[in-house]
């Protein structure tokens, strides 16, 4: 090859290394459970953020460059997040990802992103440590924007004893990281009302029979029953009871709102209550037009969203991300990170409208204020009264 | 006293579905000395084709539970003789002593993955033919779908018993099952045998999976758990007895409801376990077995 030759194919690949760079899209990840027991939270995460994202790129993109999805499932396997995340992180070359519907996978995947420096948005997993994993490192990457466990179990505890007046709680718990954190965070928002539970029981992910567990709660006294688990065993428990003939109420995690509870526990899981974020009720013309949009788009069975929580966190984690890289004009880890942390204009969400939602110190948008309860009547969840 | 009851009960009515699906194992074992080892997928197959044809999904209810029953029998037959004839027969053939683990295995993973792009891979519920409201036994509360579940299971069993003791075609199965080249030279045709009893161990399998898809949810991950436990019972009962299968269900599903009530439920899977230790130790050819003489 001559000089001319060289230069010639040089300037090609210039050129065509710089025409593409200006409409260059800006790349995020995906990566939750689009398969298996998670699936109907995790695809309605990714539901909710390809509505947030083909909304963004409609109007113009964030600093003149579309948003594209790399979307990958980590089928809720804590090694299949791994990968996932290292190859969106070495291949891909992300600038954040959002995403996270199990908080195992969550914590075995994301000390990649924060050894890269690329910002995480947490838009589903609930573990309470999630956003603590490196909370004593000088900078954080990890953020969230769901309502995390000590709020939840807090809320759980609060309606069981102190609102409805129950004194002899169970719990049941799945054996899985999500069940178990869950399980030690009720355990001790209960020991601060001074309270015991009369039994602490464990199942096994797949379980079909749960008569165990139930007799031992059902013996033990207890009158109220809080769960930590995800739709098809908490499917399990609900019907199980039915078999017993054991009625009391169940109060649980926000998993209790999942299609696949609601569909297989049918009438049994009528007035089971839970800590939503979100519920399918077009209250403002902002969640109006999300829900509208979302059935438009995807055509859920009955109407109905299969998970709606996770939709809403989705979307709104999407539009919390563009704000910051917005704010940043830039798309380096760091930049947005610190852009998160110092969210100068309010963002409009679904859930809620946030105002500075994060500092350095608080990595968490979610608080007491916009959570409420939902309850299961008729195959949906309603706000309850 | 109660407790106790309820937990028999409910460990019975467990039990039972372990049963059902050790049974399919010995029926194989007993011609070819081989095993499905996807007959968790072929319970899981039976269960999803009954769905597709009482449940609300695919366009349904096309049928009445009951009248489903025997459409999910032949399919479940058809499968059986498909395994036998695409994993089995070649590896009998070659006179392997091994190839139809792998390839039956290799089955259950393409079965599964198939159930799971044509029905997804979410859990599923199963329209009840029963009413689900339970009734009372001395202070344990039963549901009739349990019942259902245990009379269905004894009735397809029994079935198949008297069929090989009383009927011609039966002998013909017992004799293979005897020994198979001696029966060969009596002008049984033992391939033919071989994959009727195929077709016969995954009939059983679909029909409890139709039968049993009420009570545990549906779903194309349902039969991996369940055709493990069940091949642990097919140990301890014995692999060449049908009283083995009942005795032996009915032991580790009492087991585990008994161990997660009285111990903790965080170690209800480990007695069975380890009575199949013990089995194995003690008794290799399992509880009701008879020891086979290999000479070499």
């Amino acid at each position: 090859m001559n000089f001319k030759m060289k230069a010639l194919v040089a300037g090609v690949v210039l050129g065509f290394s710089m025409s593409s760079m200006a409409a260059e899209p800006i790349k995020i990840g995906v990566s939750g459970p689009f398969t298996g027991g998670s699936a109907p939270m995790g695809v309605s995460m990714r539901d909710g953020v390809r509505l947030a994202v083909n909304e963004i790129n409609a109007k113009g993109g964030v600093l003149g460059r579309k948003i594209e999805l790399i979307e990958r499932d980590d089928e809720a396997k804590n090694e299949r997040g791994v990968q996932v995340a290292q190859e969106l992180i070495n291949k891909e070359h992300v600038v954040a990802t959002v995403g996270y519907i199990n908080t195992g996978v969550a914590l075995a995947s994301q000390r990649f992103y924060q050894q890269a420096k690329i910002p995480v948005m947490n838009n589903v997993a609930t573990g309470s440590i999630v956003t603590k994993q490196f909370a004593n490192q000088p900078e954080n990457y990890i953020f969230r924007n769901s309502a995390n466990d000590t709020i939840q179990s807090a809320m759980i505890v609060d309606e069981a004893i102190g609102r409805r007046g129950f004194k002899k709680p169970a719990i049941l718990a799945d054996s899985t990281n999500y069940g178990q954190l869950g399980r030690e965070d009720l355990e001790k928002v209960l020991e601060k009302k001074g309270v015991k539970p009369v039994a602490v029981e464990k199942y096994n992910i797949g379980d079909v029979d749960m008569t165990a567990q139930l007799l031992r709660a059902k013996q033990a006294g207890a009158d109220v029953v809080l769960t930590y688990g995800i739709g098809p065993e908490l499917a399990q428990i609900a019907n199980g009871m039915q078999k017993l003939g054991w009625k009391v109420p169940i109060v649980g995690s926000w998993t209790l709102a999942m299609a696949n509870f609601i569909d297989n526990a049918g009438k049994n899981g009528d007035g089971t209550r839970m800590p939503q974020t979100f519920i399918q009720n077009p209250d403002t013309p902002k969640r109006k037009a999300f829900i509208d949009a979302y059935i438009k788009a995807y055509n859920p069975p009955g109407g109905r969203m299969p998970s709606a929580v996770s939709a809403a966190q989705g979307y709104d984690s999407v539009y919390l991300l563009a704000a910051a890289i917005q704010q940043a004009g830039s798309t380096e880890g760091p930049k947005i990170a610190a852009a998160l942390e110092d969210l100068k204009t309010p963002v409009e969400g679904v859930v809620t409208t946030y105002n500075k939602p994060y500092s350095h110190s608080d990595h968490e948008a979610i608080n007491f204020e916009n959570t409420k309860f939902g309850e299961v009547r008729d195959g949906r969840v309603v706000q309850a009264k | 006293m109660e407790i106790l009851l309820q937990l028999v009960v409910s460990g019975i009515a467990l039990g039972m579905i372990y049963a059902v699906i050790a049974f399919g194992y010995q029926l194989t074992f007993a011609t070819s000395g081989t095993l499905n080892f996807g007959q968790g997928e072929a319970l899981m197959l039976g269960a999803l084709v009954g769905l597709s044809l009482v449940g609300t999904i695919h366009g349904g209810p096309y049928l009445s539970y009951w009248l489903m029953i025997p459409i999910v029998v032949v399919f479940g037959a058809l499968q059986g003789m498909f395994v036998e004839w695409i994993a089995v027969r070649p590896a009998i053939r070659i006179k392997s002593e091994f190839g139809w683990i792998m390839s039956t295995i290799a089955l259950a993973i393409i079965f599964k993955n198939v159930a799971e792009n044509i029905w997804g891979k979410d859990v599923l519920p199963f329209p009840s033919p029963l009413s689900s409201e339970p009734f009372t036994v001395l202070g344990a509360n039963v549901q009739p779908m349990q019942v259902a579940v245990v009379i269905g299971a004894l009735a397809i069993m029994l079935a198949v018993e008297i069929f090989n003791r009383k009927s011609i075609y039966g002998k013909a199965v017992v004799a293979t099952a005897n020994d198979r080249d001696a029966a060969g030279l009596m002008g049984i045709n033992t391939r033919l045998v071989i994959t009727f009893s195929y077709a016969l161990s995954s009939a059983t399998a679909a029909f409890a999976g139709a039968l049993i898809a009420p009570l545990t949810l549906t779903s194309a991950t349902m039969g991996a758990s369940l055709g493990l436990k069940a091949f642990a019972v097919a140990i301890i009962g014995g692999l060449t007895s049908g009283m083995g299968a009942i005795v032996g269900g009915i032991i580790l599903g009492i087991a585990e409801t008994a161990t997660g009530f009285y111990l903790s439920t965080g170690y209800k899977e480990v007695p069975g376990l380890v009575l199949l230790l013990l089995v194995l130790a003690v008794k290799p050819s399992g509880l009701f077995g008879k020891a086979a003489i290999k000479k070499v």
